[in-house]
């Protein structure tokens, strides 16, 4: 009895020994193993970690127990080693699903034990399954360029055929050396491609999976995949059309640099400068306006009748009429040619150029105050008058008087009267005879007659002075000479002599009267009359000639010339009446009648006056007079088509 | 009058086999539907849950039935992979369906208790719970319609009631811990369900191996 409490108490004593022992040396009962984690990979094992707590300096073992959910029984963890270190793996047998497992782990060493804190699991809810394997990526070709094919497998012990674990799976990618990878969920599928890459970049690509309601899986370990050099089409459709552009820019830029000039005109259309001739910018921008404007004054400016003469197509009409008219016209011809002869022009008064030809000898004529001119109308008329007043009178004086003037047609017998009537004119020429004149020269012929006893048959020498010449019935005709054509006038010849005479002194006196009376300025009366055309009614338009000779003092009134004198027709009485119109301005002095001032319109009275030639003249011009002139219509033209068109001005 | 009588019979008939026909959506493009559902509604219970987890009282987890307690244990149901693959597509689906049919009560207890719940994430849980309804409501829509098409053994369905009171509890743990053991038993029964029909789903889907 004694023995047996003995023992128990050496056993007890023993192990308190034992126990203060321990702890004094230091050691104590492990410390509380902490569970950290339970995991399933395939829904069908699992496997759980602890982590111990202090071993308490004593070798402590572990020990995992568990407990299912509807029974009671304790079970410990069938493998500890499987799974490593303080792992407790549960194999398929031990694995049920849907039920929840309350675990514990227990440290267990000399001094004691300690029991983690349970926990429970539901293998359901703690799938994590292993890494996706067979990571392969290849690069593949596309329209578009290359791009990344990744594909893999599910975890070999993933069971996902039978649909007992739906996979989905995730993968990642990122250049060499970038820090940012660039995720991409792939769902259940088990390929996947990634495009845009960069042309011989190194990428790295890993992949991981998920069950439905679980935890991911870890990256699987990382592919490296090298992508090859390309060119992307995008690029080098943009660099062809650049250069495209720049050549095409070029080209046009060449072109302009080309055609610069015409561009530059096109858009920048030049200032027009001043054409005017013999302007001189430098010296307008000197600023001396007076000798800019003293350059435009240009010699020739304004034009001359020259220029006329040289634009007037000039024909020359040669009017013939018969028995006197012919006579008459022989004797202008004549005297035409007489005048050429005389002055031996240059120029062939026949050539049709004969307006210039016909202004030098204008000119000359005017100058010299001699030689044949051509009268105006009214000057031819008045000296047709005095053709007639001088048919009585002497003829020998005439003929010699005109000698100069005697055309050859002298051999005909013809009596050229008219020439010597044209001879004094070249001295009234030197100044415009106006009606006054002619008055004058009418009353000087006047007197003359009665100088010298008026034949009585000379009645066709019957004139009113006032009114003006009187001409001869019918007696258009002169004969010069030593022929009488007129019986009428036996006494022409002498009376004609005298005639001469006295129209010198007539002319002379003439002279001095329209010098002292009239205010004779300047000076020709004669003017060369060119036709200028035929019109429809068969007019023969005639245009008096200006020349420099119409020049006044300081007064130029060239140019303003439009005369012309009109045929007007041809009367019964086989005479060439003329018309003129003149459209000169006209001067108001009383004196300064041109043949160019003329502004004399030919009026019928003034015309039938001189028609009336042949009949009774009555001297009708006068009647005309106004201001205007009329003009002695009565002219006959020259043989050469020259009619003088004698200044007869106001 | 006949004529025009057997013209509407023929054409009543051509509508109604059109109508039939447009309403044959195969089997699988269903089970995968239904799959879709349902993990879906797991998700959405097992955030519920997480979401009550984050002001649980800790004591709360000290008294918590276990889940063996779940009203829907009774029910025989795989507990390992093996066995889960030897059932007949019939059983599952008649498994699936008879969960699902188990918990439209309970949802409704709980998506009443929810607003009152003594939570600070009570309305959040509300219109999750709300949510599950839904979920649970057009799944079972397109069980049944998968059921009859599966044959008569997928009608079946196990009755499973709910024996829980009608209140959760009176004081706010007792809430919260009840609400809590409600909302874990039915993620467990929704990821049953899930699996089930992904089981089913891969079965189906012989044509597309791969998707399973």
């Amino acid at each position: 009895m004694r023995r047996a409490v003995g023992v128990v108490y050496l056993n007890l004593h023993s192990f308190l020994f034992f126990h203060v022992l321990s702890l004094c040396l230091g050691y104590s009962p492990p410390g509380k193993p902490k569970l950290t984690s339970c995991r399933s990979p395939e829904k069908e094992t699992f496997t759980c970690w602890w982590e111990p707590g202090s071993d308490g300096g004593l070798p402590t073992t572990y020990a995992l127990y568990y407990r299912k959910e509807n029974s009671d029984a304790v079970y410990e963890c069938p493998d500890y080693h499987t799974a490593g270190e303080n792992s407790c793996f549960f194999n398929k047998n031990d694995t049920s699903i849907w039920v929840n497992y309350n675990i514990t782990v227990v440290a267990t060493n000399a001094l004691g034990s300690n029991f983690s804190d349970p926990v429970d699991v539901d293998v359901v809810y703690i799938v994590q399954p292993h890494t996706p394997e067979n990571v392969t990526v290849t690069v593949m070709e596309d329209k578009d360029g290359p791009f990344l094919r990744v594909s893999w497998e599910p975890p070999r012990k993933a069971d996902t055929r039978s649909g007992w674990i739906t996979l989905i799976y995730e993968l990642r990618v990122k250049l060499e050396g970038e820090e940012e990878w660039e995720e991409h969920r792939a769902g259940q599928q088990k390929m996947f491609n990634i495009f845009s890459l960069r042309s011989g970049g190194m990428y790295l690509v890993q992949v991981r999976c998920k069950p439905d309601h679980g935890f991911w899986s870890e990256w699987s370990s990382t592919t490296y995949i090298k992508v090859p050099d390309y060119f992307p089409r995008e690029t080098s459709v943009w660099i062809l059309i650049a250069v495209f552009s720049a050549f095409i820019f070029f080209i046009l830029t060449w072109i302009l640099n080309l055609k610069s000039n015409s561009v530059k005109h096109c858009l920048l259309p030049p200032v027009p400068g001043p054409k005017i001739k013999g302007f001189d910018k430098q010296l307008l921008k000197n600023g001396r306006s007076e000798e800019v404007f003293s350059a435009l004054v240009v010699p020739g400016f304004p034009p001359t009748t020259s220029s006329d003469c040289e634009d007037l197509l000039v024909e020359y009409l040669e009017v013939y009429t018969p028995e006197e008219q012919e006579l008459i016209l022989e004797e202008g011809k004549d005297l035409q040619e007489g005048c050429l002869k005389s002055k031996g022009s240059p120029s062939d008064s026949d050539s049709g150029r004969g307006s210039c030809d016909s202004h030098t000898l204008l000119m000359e004529k005017c100058g010299e105050g001699e030689g044949k001119e051509e009268k105006h109308q009214e000057r031819a008329q008045k000296g047709k008058r005095q053709q007639k007043h001088q048919t009585g009178w002497e003829e020998g004086d005439v003929s010699h008087t005109r000698e100069d003037v005697l055309s050859p047609d002298m051999s005909e017998g013809r009596v050229k009267t008219w020439p010597s009537v044209f001879s004094p004119l070249p001295q009234y020429s030197s100044r415009p005879l106006d009606h006054q004149g002619s008055l004058e020269t009418a009353r000087q012929l006047c007197l003359s007659d009665s100088l010298f006893p008026p034949p009585s048959t000379s009645s066709h020498l019957s004139y009113n002075a006032k009114e003006g010449l009187a001409l001869g019935s019918g007696q258009q005709e002169f004969y010069l000479g030593k022929k009488q054509t007129h019986p009428s006038n036996p006494q022409s010849q002498p009376r004609w002599h005298l005639q001469a005479h006295s129209d010198f002194n007539i002319s002379s006196m003439d002279r001095k009267q329209a010098a002292s009376g009239l205010q004779l300025p300047g000076f020709r009366s004669t003017e060369y009359v060119e036709v200028q055309r035929v019109n429809q009614e068969d007019m023969v338009i005639l245009q008096p000639l200006f020349s420099s000779s119409c020049q006044r003092d300081g007064h130029l009134q060239i140019g303003q010339g439009e005369d012309y004198s009109k045929v007007k027709g041809v009367d019964s009485g086989n005479m060439l009446l003329l018309q003129r119109e003149v459209e000169v301005k006209r001067e108001e002095e009383d004196g300064d009648r041109y043949s160019c001032d003329i502004q004399d319109r030919v009026t019928e009275s003034c015309y039938t006056t001189s028609t009336a030639a042949s009949s009774q003249v009555t001297g009708k011009p006068t009647s005309c007079a106004g201001t205007a002139m009329p003009v002695q219509e009565e002219m006959v033209l020259a043989a050469n088509g020259y009619v003088d068109a004698a200044t007869m001005l106001l | 009058m006949a004529h025009r009588g057997s013209q509407a019979t023929t054409l009543y008939l051509t509508a109604l086999y059109m109508l039939v026909s447009c309403t044959a959506v195969p089997v699988n493009d269903l089970l995968d539907r239904a799959s879709q559902r349902s993990d879906k509604l797991h998700s959405l219970s097992t955030s519920l849950t997480h979401e009550l987890d984050s002001h649980f009282p800790p004591i709360g987890r000290m008294i918590m039935p276990r889940p063996s307690m779940c009203h829907t244990s009774s029910l025989q149901t795989p507990t390992d992979k093996e066995q889960a693959l030897r059932v007949s597509e019939s059983d599952l689906l008649s498994l699936a369906r008879s969960l699902l049919q188990a918990w439209v009560d309970p949802l409704l207890l709980l998506s009443s208790s929810a607003n009152s719940l003594p939570h600070p994430a009570h309305n959040s849980i509300y219109r999750k719970i709300q949510e599950l309804q839904e979920y649970s409501k057009s799944l079972g829509d397109g069980l049944d319609i998968l059921s009859g098409k599966m044959g008569p053994s997928s009608q079946y369905i196990s009755l499973l009631p709910f024996r829980g009171s009608n209140d959760i509890g009176q004081d706010k743990t007792s809430r919260l811990v009840n609400f809590q053991f409600l909302l874990s038993c039915f993620r467990r029964d929704s990821h049953k369900i899930d699996s089930f029909l992904k089981v089913l789903r891969c079965r189906a889907a012989k044509m597309r191996p791969e998707m399973c």
